[in-house]
């Protein structure tokens, strides 16, 4: 990575994540436990994280399945905008992790960071351009009252220019990250390098 | 699983519940991202199958499920998970005590600590730390049975936005 960010207590440093519960060993996983994990993640037999949720592997399957068509599908919201939204979503929610993770996503994307420090400082601010601006406030605002939600919220996205197709994409992203930090912030914690 | 052949395409929830027609332009941009709805849908038959083998009871899903829709608020999906609750005969004071969060008053300390876990994740999920594993561990939940309770309350922290984004995508009508 370019330069590393550390902002309130935010990073966009590699981190590792340790399970507090038993983890599936391996040596004795059924072989619909190993299928699941390789096609999960590349490297989920090695991730205290895949290894956890692997204990159900029909759940896991499902949820990688909506992960990887909403995070890595083709056309749309540009993948970037994509982990723009990851990060917003796992820094409102405090998953230090998941924020490290999609912050470094976003950059080999962008191939910029100005954002990134941004929403780890103050993400009600954050956006260099008025439509990531639109998309930073949007995903704080589905993350936080879902309730509120309303017909205006989808106008202002269309006034920045998406179209309904890129909408759909930017509620999916920031809906799948209230699933995913609440998995990475229960079931384990983040581990830091030792410096 | 009995089966792996494909079935015939049943009701999905969301389409269902916001009304989201076939041959509406929702509908068209909805299914467009074909895997996104699908593996949803079949998330939510995992999740709400009959028997889980070893695991939670179906009756404890769904108050799991009501009470993050009930909490949340997301009315619609707190409507169906209630609906299906009541086909299975709930005590009333069981849920009043739930809809007040007297949690404390549940005769049975299992289902409160599971609804306790719930509500963290739900509304503050930064504050389900180990400890609150523990508590689960307390009421006697194995490891698959808290795995899948995560798995489950996350889903639904999934599916009420998920909700709430379609269901606005529907108020605005069709872009201009």
């Amino acid at each position: 990575m370019s330069d590393a960010i550390r902002e309130s207590g935010f990073t966009n440093e590699v981190l590792g994540w340790k399970a507090w519960l038993p983890t599936v060993d391996l040596a004795s996983a059924t072989a619909e436990q190993m299928a699941v994990l390789e096609e999960s993640h590349p490297q989920a037999k090695t991730s205290d994280y895949y290894l956890t949720l692997a204990h159900h592997p029909d759940i896991l399957r499902q949820r990688s399945q909506a992960f990887n068509a909403i995070m890595y599908a083709p056309g749309g919201l540009a993948r970037a905008e994509r982990e723009l939204a990851s990060t917003v979503v796992s820094r409102i929610n405090r998953c230090v992790y998941c924020a490290s993770v999609h912050a470094q996503r976003f950059e080999q994307l962008a191939k910029r960071n100005d954002v990134i420090r941004q929403i780890f400082a103050d993400p009600k601010t954050a956006g260099t351009t008025e439509r990531e601006k639109a998309i930073v406030q949007f995903s704080i605002d589905l993350t936080l009252e879902p309730a509120a939600l309303s017909a205006s919220h989808i106008q202002v996205l269309r006034e920045h220019g998406l179209d309904d197709g890129q909408v759909l994409d930017l509620i999916h992203a920031i809906s799948i990250f209230a699933w995913a930090n609440r998995l990475m912030l229960n079931l384990g914690e983040p581990v830091f390098p030792s410096t | 699983m009995t089966s792996t052949a494909p079935t015939a395409v049943a009701t999905d929830l969301l389409d269902s519940l916001l009304d989201i027609q076939p041959g509406t332009p929702l509908h068209a941009v909805r299914h467009a991202r074909e895997k996104v709805a699908s593996a949803t849908q079949a998330s939510q038959d995992l999740f709400f199958a009959p028997v889980l083998e070893n695991n939670l009871s179906l009756t404890e899903r769904l108050w799991v499920a009501y009470y993050a829709a009930y909490l949340t608020p997301q009315p619609l999906l707190a409507a169906q998970y209630l609906g299906q609750l009541e086909t299975q005969g709930i005590d009333k004071g069981v849920r009043s005590n739930i809809e007040s969060g007297a949690l404390d008053a549940l005769d049975d300390a299992r289902l409160a600590a599971i609804l306790r876990f719930t509500r963290t994740l739900i509304e503050s999920p930064v504050h389900g730390d180990q400890q609150a594993l523990q508590a689960l561990q307390q009421q006697g939940l194995s490891t698959e049975e808290i795995v899948v309770l995560a798995q489950l309350i996350a889903f639904l922290s999934y599916q009420v936005r998920l909700a709430a984004g379609l269901g606005a995508l529907r108020a605005a009508g069709e872009a201009r």
